[in-house]
């Protein structure tokens, strides 16, 4: 038998799973460029950010945000994107500090990726060099206010322009050998 | 603290007597720097390490020195019975830029001459694990090389954020809009004007 409901009843049944969602918010540790600093505050008892029900996972299979904490070099973003895509949605990015915005200090390496959205799509920002423990929160507020709004939609980006996406990861890794994940 | 230099004094003696070409000269307390011909390398690491007793190799570093068409190389060396550093500096050809390894002496040189192959190029003959260290299949120039544009490379291998691609000083802009001067320490630092 087949469960049919009105667009009323769809709705209320969205938002209480956007209200689950929102509130249980498990970060993958995976920490990149300097920015990993801050996250250990930010967990523990002064800033507390379980408060918020963030916290931190084991494995990309269990979590749901995964946290670019500065920083990527070429070979830590072949890690980041395999890391990425290796997550179950829904799964949400954030982008921390100014090196993933516009390469910061990193803005003429020769090894470091200066915008992080051509290559995989992140849903929030947040600014500083670092951001301190409230700023950081603060980014997780409005990652929070997005899904409840329902317009953290990155992971359905990624995989509507993949190929745009691959292109440009293709670009600067030259040695292809990532496995191909299925959706 | 400045005239008890004793120690070092006499070690740098000890080496004057074995290498007669080699200038020596005591830098300061526990350091004595030792500038040695190309072939010389190889026979003072094993004099300072057989009879010197400086069991601890710290570091293996590289200079380029394009204006002489030469590379220096640069090994650390410590001895834990007169905490004295020895620093030994010798010129390779730039071109022809090979080395042998020291890696018969101390095993954990195989690292740092890794990442010097990757960094600058050189070839260290009789080390067979100079495979990719830090830099994943990089095709360009070594990057530390001096002659390596890392600004040119930057903006050809990835992309800019719009508005951001000539990284001109903001500081410029931003007094420009607030109408003030630029105080004259920040004149001296800026790197274009």
């Amino acid at each position: 038998m087949e469960i049919t409901y009105d667009k009323n009843a769809q709705e209320i049944l969205s938002t209480i799973k956007s209200f689950a969602r929102k509130s249980s918010l498990w970060v993958i540790a995976y920490g990149t460029g300097c920015g990993a600093i801050e996250i250990p505050p930010t967990m523990t008892s002064r800033y507390d950010a379980e408060r918020f029900g963030i916290r931190g996972s084991a494995t990309p299979r269990q979590a749901d945000v995964l946290l670019i904490t500065g920083y990527l070099a070429v070979k830590t973003l072949k890690r980041v994107i395999r890391t990425y895509e290796q997550m179950q949605d829904p799964k949400y990015v954030i982008a921390f500090g100014s090196c993933t915005i516009n390469g910061g200090m990193y803005w003429d390496s020769y090894n470091t990726i200066k915008l992080l959205d051509k290559y995989i799509p992140v849903d929030v920002y947040i600014n500083g060099c670092m951001p301190r423990p409230e700023a950081v929160i603060q980014g997780f507020i409005k990652l929070q206010e997005l899904i409840m709004n329902k317009k953290a939609e990155g992971a359905a980006k990624y995989k509507e322009n993949l190929e745009w996406y691959r292109e440009n990861q293709r670009k600067i890794i030259h040695n292809w050998r990532m496995p191909e994940y299925n959706w | 603290m400045q005239n008890n230099l004793e120690l070092e004094n006499k070690i740098a003696e000890k080496i004057k007597i074995a290498f007669q070409t080699a200038e020596v000269q005591v830098q300061r307390k526990q350091r004595i720097k030792v500038n040695l011909n190309e072939d010389l390398v190889h026979p003072f690491l094993t004099f300072a390490k057989n009879t010197l007793s400086y069991k601890h190799l710290s570091h293996i570093s590289c200079v380029d020195w394009i204006e002489d068409n030469q590379f220096e190389l640069v090994y650390i060396l410590l001895s834990y019975d007169s905490l004295v550093q020895i620093i030994a500096k010798t010129r390779i050809n730039r071109e022809k830029a090979e080395f042998p390894t020291a890696r018969n002496y101390w095993p954990q040189v195989e690292t740092y001459e890794r990442e010097i192959h990757e960094l600058y190029g050189i070839n260290f003959v009789g080390n067979d694990h100079l495979v990719d260290f830090v830099l994943e299949d990089w095709e360009d120039l070594p990057p530390m090389r001096r002659d390596f544009d890392t600004v040119k490379y930057s903006q050809e291998h990835f992309f800019n954020r719009p508005g951001r691609e000539d990284a001109q000083d903001v500081r410029k802009t931003v007094t420009k809009h607030s109408g003030e001067e630029l105080p004259d320490l920040a004149k001296i630092y800026s790197v274009r004007n």
